[in-house]
């Protein structure tokens, strides 16, 4: 019972670690970047890359941060920026986009799963019974990342004019807010996100050029549902994460895979919001 | 973003539209005849699948590149067919009987899927990136499905091994190349017929065809559902040909791939995504084995330049050389719709016993805002009703809450008599309600004559296989293009038009729906004075020659003093002053509050009220 409860907690807090860069694009450009697989894959990489270097696992979080904002500066520029007025085409160039990386990655590593050693080993005990550590690890980057994001939103300028551009970008505009400065940003920051995501699943996930992809779907889904709020995409993550493991336990693996699509498709639905204001 | 349509059709005839397209299929037939015995096997046996993906790349381009519909789940439909055959095949056995209850089952799941899928994308208000959400969470759970289903459905692997028609692999290159060239042909003539015009200007402005009475989500569905069965009988013969059948053909991957031909093709034509995905899949065939990840890697890069910089693929290239190669063939030969006088329908004169509208006690409020509180009037056939009032008075939403029945808090709205409870923009223009935004809205790459054509859907339902030389519009309407020099200009595109022109365009598309009731927001923004004295004529025509019902919402007081018959003045949410047209504008009320004195006039509101009533 502690367990099933651990679990829901845990997965809330990855699907919230990956889904949170994806949600900055979302919110601010109302655009879906398909490439978010892509930078969860670079960030992947990135941590056999530190891992072939010989440096501490530690490492690649800063690292995979780092390549996927550089990446981010190039695909914002050449990709996302002519298609601000097609957000439909937005997704489609995304995800070709998606493919191109996959390719690349395979033609460098191959198609091959990489090891990656994980950081730190094996279970503690929690309240009488035993759990990963890392797991419970990530519990606490969530959190980080959603202080992080709602220190860099309420406590910096940028952020400010970043919030000013969600509510109503005309208007920001029109007091001399460079919108294109603040999507810009937003778009690196959002990418470098996923990356460092795709960095911290390593040692829960295998790593290979596609890994990305079965995230992809999951993410998207609670991004639609949250708008673009943290906090809606925390509870998003809570409500349908948690169900997602609860079909999973008590009723089968395949059906807690859908649970999430499934779910957040028929809320959409009936409640067009979503979990933003509610 | 406007692309033009259909780049590469070949001009339609008027006399005989079907005779290019058919001549066309019918050489495209005796070409695939000669190829199915000259061409190398492995080639054919590509061209096969080919054919057959071509045939669904074509559903994804009739509901994305034309309609706006960007879909990922063709893929699932395309799978649905295949696992009937598969399924029945294994389990039960082949035989002819067999054969063609797999082809009944395979298209009757894909149809009710379809239904489901319609039922939760396309709804009155939906948002487009809804809609492929829906679509892309479909194929996902249709595999989950397959793989859950263990030895029943092969799970992972698939179904293989299982027997099915004992037919030459030519016959097969033959059946799958007739049935591409067939769909072909019958989407072409659907798309330059005059219904298929319906689908670029569902594309190009959603909004505006609710308005024109057309019921956008049902017609969606609808084209979903064709799609699906389609895609469902590609999938039947797929299964038929290679007598194998995995969940690869199912996913969502495969549904992407789709869109990526019809993108590489070119969207919003026919051709372009059935050349695109014949190359790419052809030269995949032949190319992926000596660069596996390369090849891939180059339709990623294509496909992501495409999409960025030649948003309507490489179709308008392969049309410029057809024109190249080809110089001399007649240009759009097609003669300009002529518009001529519909028959007045018999005027149902038990209306007449009610106002034309009634608004009682309407509340609009957002949250504890409130915007509309408490209007109550009457307007009746005849009358020219302006509303006046400062910016944010009310005065649009009071329009939408008349024109679209979900749009108000409180109260209630007749129209005629009939209460529109919570009815759809579309089923209050059955009602007799017609409005004209207050921004000129038209379908910018149709055609003046395909435009009001898409007006006359509901009174008249267009044909759907060719194009009529004429249209019958109602006299106002005709007055209305008479009077600004547009019926002459019918086979112009809207996004040449001028801003009065347009503004007159939508005007005439409003009144071409024969309403009784127009609700007109701000006609004369941005008009030139002569514009403006021609559309006030045209006002005081509708409502004293044809007996319509006219609310018209102005900021030009003298305007409105010319051609009204009432004028009620809106501040902050209320009726403050409802009366004849010297009595409103002498007022010193109204001048107060166009000077901004909010609260001058409260005390003489009920007063005024109760004399200003007809």
């Amino acid at each position: 019972m502690l367990n099933l409860g651990l679990d829901v907690v845990t997965t809330a807090a990855i699907l919230f670690i990956v889904s949170a860069g994806l949600l900055m694009i979302f919110g601010v450009m109302k655009i879906i970047n398909f490439s978010h697989g892509a930078f969860l894959t670079l960030g992947g990489y990135s941590s056999v890359i530190v891992g072939h270097a010989g440096l501490n696992w530690w490492w690649s979080v800063p690292f995979a941060l780092l390549t996927g904002f550089v990446l981010g500066i190039g695909v914002e520029r050449f990709i996302v920026r002519p298609l601000y007025a097609r957000p439909l085409d937005a997704i489609l160039a995304t995800w070709g986009l998606g493919i191109i990386v996959g390719q690349i990655i395979t033609l460098v590593f191959g198609r091959e799963v990489q090891m990656v050693v994980s950081p730190v080993d094996g279970a503690i005990a929690v309240f009488g019974g035993h759990y990963s550590v890392y797991r419970l690890i990530l519990v606490g980057v969530a959190v980080l990342v959603a202080l992080a994001l709602g220190g860099l939103l309420n406590g910096t300028r940028l952020g400010l004019q970043t919030r000013a551009v969600i509510m109503n970008e005309s208007l920001a505009r029109a007091l001399g807010i460079s919108s294109a400065r603040v999507r810009f940003m937003t778009f690196c920051t959002g990418a470098a996100l996923a990356s460092a995501a795709g960095a911290l699943i390593t040692p829960l996930s295998s790593v290979d050029p596609n890994m990305g992809v079965p995230w992809i779907v999951g993410a998207f889904m609670l991004v639609l549902v949250s708008g673009s709020s943290l906090l809606s995409l925390a509870l998003a993550s809570l409500v349908l994460g948690g169900a997602q493991v609860l079909v999973s336990t008590f009723v089968n693996p395949v059906l807690g895979g859908l649970t999430i699509a499934v779910l957040a498709a028929l809320l959409l639905r009936l409640r067009p919001e979503g979990f933003a204001r509610g | 973003m406007a692309d033009p349509v259909s780049s590469i059709s070949i001009p339609t005839a008027t006399t005989a539209p079907w005779k290019g397209p058919v001549a066309l299929g019918v050489a495209g037939l005796v070409v695939l005849a000669v190829c199915s015995v000259a061409m190398p096997t492995f080639l054919v046996n590509n061209l096969i699948r080919a054919f057959l993906y071509a045939a669904v790349a074509l559903t994804v381009d009739l509901l994305w590149g034309y309609t706006g519909i960007l879909t990922f789940g063709q893929s699932a439909f395309f799978g649905i067919g295949a696992y009937a055959a598969g399924l029945i095949f294994t389990h039960l056995g082949f035989s002819w009987g067999y054969a063609a209850l797999a082809l009944v089952a395979g298209i009757g799941v894909a149809w009710a899927v379809s239904r489901v899928v319609g039922w939760l994308a396309f709804y009155h208000g939906a948002s487009p990136l809804y809609a492929s959400v829906v679509t892309l969470v479909l194929p996902i759970v249709l595999v989950q499905g397959i793989y859950s289903g263990g030895e029943f459905t092969g799970s992972s692997s698939g179904l293989s091994g299982f027997d099915s028609f004992d037919i030459p692999i030519e016959l097969w290159f033959f059946i799958a190349g007739a049935f591409l060239i067939v769909l072909a042909v019958m989407a072409w003539l659907f798309v330059s017929s005059d219904a298929g015009r319906l689908l670029v200007a569902i594309r190009e402005n959603e909004v505006r065809c609710e308005y024109l009475g057309i019921d956008v989500s049902r017609y969606k569905a609808r084209l979903m559902d064709t799609a699906a069965v389609i895609a469902a009988l590609a999938g039947f013969l797929f299964a038929c040909v290679q007598m194998v059948v995995a969940p690869e053909y199912a996913g969502f991957v495969f549904g992407t791939e789709l869109v990526i031909w019809v993108a590489l093709g070119g969207r919003g034509s026919l051709l372009g995504p059935i050349v695109g995905t014949m190359l790419i899949d052809v030269g995949s065939a032949y190319l992926s084995g000596d660069l596996p990840y390369i090849w891939t890697l180059l339709v990623g890069i294509a496909f992501v330049v495409v999409i960025v910089a030649m948003p309507r693929g490489l179709a308008p290239l392969i049309a410029g050389g057809v024109r190249h190669l080809v110089p001399r063939r007649r240009r759009a030969a097609a003669v300009p719709v002529a518009f001529c006088s519909a028959q007045a329908r018999a005027q149902d004169h038990a209306h007449d016993a009610w106002p034309a509208l009634s608004v009682h006690d309407v509340q609009k409020h957002f949250g504890s805002l409130k915007v509309l509180d408490g209007i109550t009037f009457d307007a009746r056939a005849g009358e020219l009703l302006s509303l006046i009032g400062p910016n944010g008075a009310g005065k649009s939403t009071l329009m939408r809450c008349i024109a679209d029945g979900a749009e108000r808090s409180g109260g209630s709205v007749k129209i005629s008599g009939t209460e529109i409870g919570t009815l759809a923009p579309y089923d209050c223009v059955a009602l007799g309600v017609g409005r004209k935004f207050q921004t000129a809205t038209v379908f910018e790459s149709l055609t003046v004559g395909e435009a009001l054509r898409i007006a006359r859907h509901r009174v008249a339902p267009p044909s759907r296989w060719r194009r009529e030389p004429t249209l019958a519009l109602p006299q106002p309407a005709l007055d209305v293009l008479r009077t600004t020099g547009l019926d002459r200009m019918s086979d112009r595109e809207c996004r040449y038009l001028s801003h009065g022109q347009k503004q007159a365009l939508e005007l005439a598309m409003v009144l071409a729906l024969e309403p009784h009731t127009v609700l007109l927001d701000e006609p004369t923004a941005g008009l030139t004075k002569q514009e403006r004295t021609q559309i006030g004529e045209i006002f005081v025509a509708l409502s004293s020659r044809y007996r319509m019902c006219l609310l018209l919402v102005e900021h030009d007081l003298d305007f409105v003093q010319q051609i009204s018959s009432r004028i009620v003045v809106l501040h902050q949410g209320r009726i403050v002053m409802d009366g004849g047209v010297d009595e409103v504008v002498g007022s010193e009320l109204v001048r107060a509050v166009y000077a901004g004195e909010s609260h001058a006039g409260e005390p003489r509101v009920g007063e005024l009220n109760s004399e200003g009533q007809p």
